[in-house]
């Protein structure tokens, strides 16, 4: 049947294939590809500085964490209380690396995408380590299991000679084919990178949920006795998805390695894995939307709540440090209320609003 | 010989407070089902409430932990009324997901006081001179602390075995759908049992702070080990807290005084109790006293 695929109203499919595709109509497909073009171009016409791109950046590295941990927390429903740990993962092969070679060796400055790309197989194989238990075990047991790798991860980092006790490990300068990339270009650069990743590695989750293994792995969230009886193993399905969400960490924490060109262990606590849940939460749980609007939402939370503390901080007591304060508050109150009101995140309003743009001018 | 029997005595010190601690969150999983990750800050602020009592006000300590007792019960409770009790019947996956949360906001408060960044003591009220038996040493507050918290685990216990609120507590996480049919109010007996919860980690909190000073971050990791010490007991046995607790001392102790300092380890007292917990979950998952769940999946 033909149906015009610019403007349908609502869901006609026929076959599987067509409920399969990526983009449902042309003008999603458009609205996508305008999106894509603008976020390249428009660095290029504004004069930006560099503290605001670094923002931009964090928030472009944490969508690629969150995409791990949507894979794991939303479609495959195990909590994991121990994401950061996993980012700090990827951020420490870097660094190992620079520590053994030096700062400065070939394979890392010239063969970053090489070094991006073993970070994420390392993180990759803690990833399935730690999930190993869900052979046995349900996702209560998991989300202990994530938590004590944190612990155990920030000892080792803050304990370890190697690693430095957790002070700052410098990662030097890349090269491109245009030379080193100087401090001017530097968050520029890894916009475009990481950017380029962010694409790349959306289309992946994306196609991911379409093959065999992405409905295995909704199949065994909704049900996984159903799922064991349709022969699907539940467990493995779990540990691979903890693979995968490592990957996905240990990519990120090889972009965070790069974009500050060193490695400490502040940004890989227990309160960093917190915040990449309630990025999680916030942005909808098992969409791939949500992965990329909550990061934003709460980048953005943070600078306003930054910015708050710096009005406030005039007139209070200089001993208070209201930042640190309001950080975890304004967190965990964005977590339990839109876990409360909206428990599928920004990613529903997105719906929302797009079903509305769809029928107009009909309601239903 | 001597050094062994000081590890013994301080690793039982420091355990019968972890098993205190525990008791609680046990409580709330076999009522609830739902693990309580804000644990560590309930016990901090039971802490900090009696401290303030204590010094800001000028109480006698004794009152001052029981105030402490009275107000963390209250301050449980609320927590449950507030925020968990709407989620009955959500899956718990995100009801977990709001206790992290219920973590960060509790964070941020203790941030807002002074308890957040700075370091107190608690003032002496007993004699300094610790008791030492044959080369052990024990010092006034830690005995006294031990004998609060086994005094409390057997209170707790005889609640739990003869008491009708506690009995009812038993009836909730045996079968709520039962419990419900002879008339117990299951949402009140959730309650309670945050409540009660609250009141066993406001005692952990200030007899550890007692011993060991109030810090922030000491405590929250203190409320941590609660997971280890739960697993190895079992999620849902009481009495498995209260030994895996002292196991988990002995353990700590133990680790500081025989593995730090050799093969260039240090601190291993803090992450031991990790990594015991990847190991039973991997080989014993249900621990020592946890019912074995038939269920596998």
């Amino acid at each position: 049947m033909a149906v015009n695929r610019w403007v349908a109203t609502g869901n006609f499919f026929s076959s599987y294939q067509e409920e399969q595709r990526i983009f449902i109509t042309h003008t999603d497909r458009l609205i996508f590809c305008v999106a894509v073009t603008l976020l390249f171009i428009w660095p290029l016409v504004f004069e930006l500085s560099n503290k605001f791109m670094l923002v931009i950046d964090n928030t472009l590295i944490a969508i690629v964490a969150i995409y791990g941990l949507n894979l794991v927390t939303g479609f495959a429903g195990l909590i994991s209380i121990g994401h950061a740990a996993f980012v700090g993962v990827g951020a420490y092969t870097v660094a190992s690396f620079a520590t053994v070679l030096g700062d400065r060796h070939l394979l890392i400055t010239h063969g970053w995408p090489l070094m991006i790309v073993i970070a994420g197989f390392v993180g990759a194989g803690f990833g399935a380590f730690v999930g190993l238990p869900a052979l046995r075990l349900k996702h209560l047991y998991l989300a202990i299991a994530t938590l004590s790798f944190q612990m155990i991860f920030q000892w080792v980092i803050n304990f370890m000679t190697f690693f430095d006790q957790g002070q700052t490990i410098p990662v030097g300068r890349v090269f491109w084919f245009t030379g080193r990339i100087v401090r001017r270009q530097h968050y520029l650069f890894w916009y475009y990178v990481i950017l380029v990743l962010v694409v790349v590695l959306g289309f992946a989750v994306r196609n991911l949920l379409r093959t065999r293994y992405g409905r295995c792995l909704v199949a065994v969230r909704d049900n996984d006795r159903a799922a064991d009886a349709m022969g699907m193993h539940p467990g493995f399905t779990k540990v691979y998805a903890f693979a995968l969400a490592g990957f996905f960490a240990g990519v990120a924490g090889a972009l965070h390695a790069y974009l500050y060109r060193g490695v400490g262990i502040e940004s890989f606590t227990l309160h960093q894995s917190i915040t990449y849940l309630a990025m999680a939460i916030v942005g909808g749980l098992g969409t791939v939307v949500g992965s990329l609007c909550g990061p934003a939402a709460i980048q953005a939370l943070d600078l306003a709540v930054e910015s708050l503390a710096e009005h406030a901080g005039a007139l209070l007591p200089a001993a208070l440090n209201l930042s640190t304060a309001l950080r975890p508050l304004s967190f965990g109150l964005v977590i339990v209320l839109f876990l409360m009101f909206e428990p599928r995140g920004i990613a529903n309003w997105w719906r929302i609003i797009r079903s509305y743009v769809k029928l107009w001018p009909f309601r239903y | 010989m001597s050094y062994f029997f000081q590890l013994v005595v301080s690793g039982i010190v420091v355990g019968s407070i972890y098993a205190l601690s525990a008791l609680g969150f046990v409580l709330i999983y076999k009522s609830s089902r739902v693990l309580n990750i804000a644990h560590g800050q309930i016990i901090a602020a039971g802490a900090f409430i009696t401290y303030a009592f204590t010094v800001f006000v000028g109480v006698p300590i004794i009152l001052s932990f029981f105030i402490s007792l009275v107000l963390t019960f209250f301050l449980a409770m609320s927590v449950e009324r507030i925020f968990l009790r709407r989620l009955i019947g959500e899956p718990i996956i995100s009801v977990i997901m709001v206790t992290i949360g219920l973590m960060s906001i509790l964070d941020g408060l203790i941030y807002l006081t002074p308890f957040g960044t700075e370091n107190f003591s608690f003032p002496e009220f007993l004699p300094k001179t610790p008791i030492s038996i044959g080369g052990v040493s024990i010092s006034w507050t830690q005995l006294v602390g031990v004998i609060i918290t086994f005094v409390l685990i057997g209170g707790f216990s005889w609640f739990f075995k003869k008491s009708t609120v506690g009995i009812s507590m038993r009836a909730v996480s045996d079968d709520q759908l039962a419990s419900m049919s002879i008339g117990i109010s299951v949402p009140r007996v959730f309650g309670l049992a945050w409540a009660t919860a609250g009141l066993s980690a406001a005692a952990a909190g200030s007899i550890i702070g007692n011993i060991t000073g109030l810090n922030f971050d000491t405590l929250h990791a203190f409320g941590i080990i609660v997971f280890p010490v739960v697993i190895l007991g079992g999620l849902d046995s009481i009495a498995g807290a209260i030994v895996a607790g002292i196991i988990m001392g002995l353990i700590q102790q133990f680790a500081a005084g025989y593995l730090d300092g050799n093969w260039g380890l240090n601190g291993t007292a803090d992450v031991m109790p990790y990594i015991i917990l990847l190991i039973i979950l991997l080989f014993k998952p249900h621990g020592l006293f946890g019912i074995h769940e038939i269920e596998r999946v």
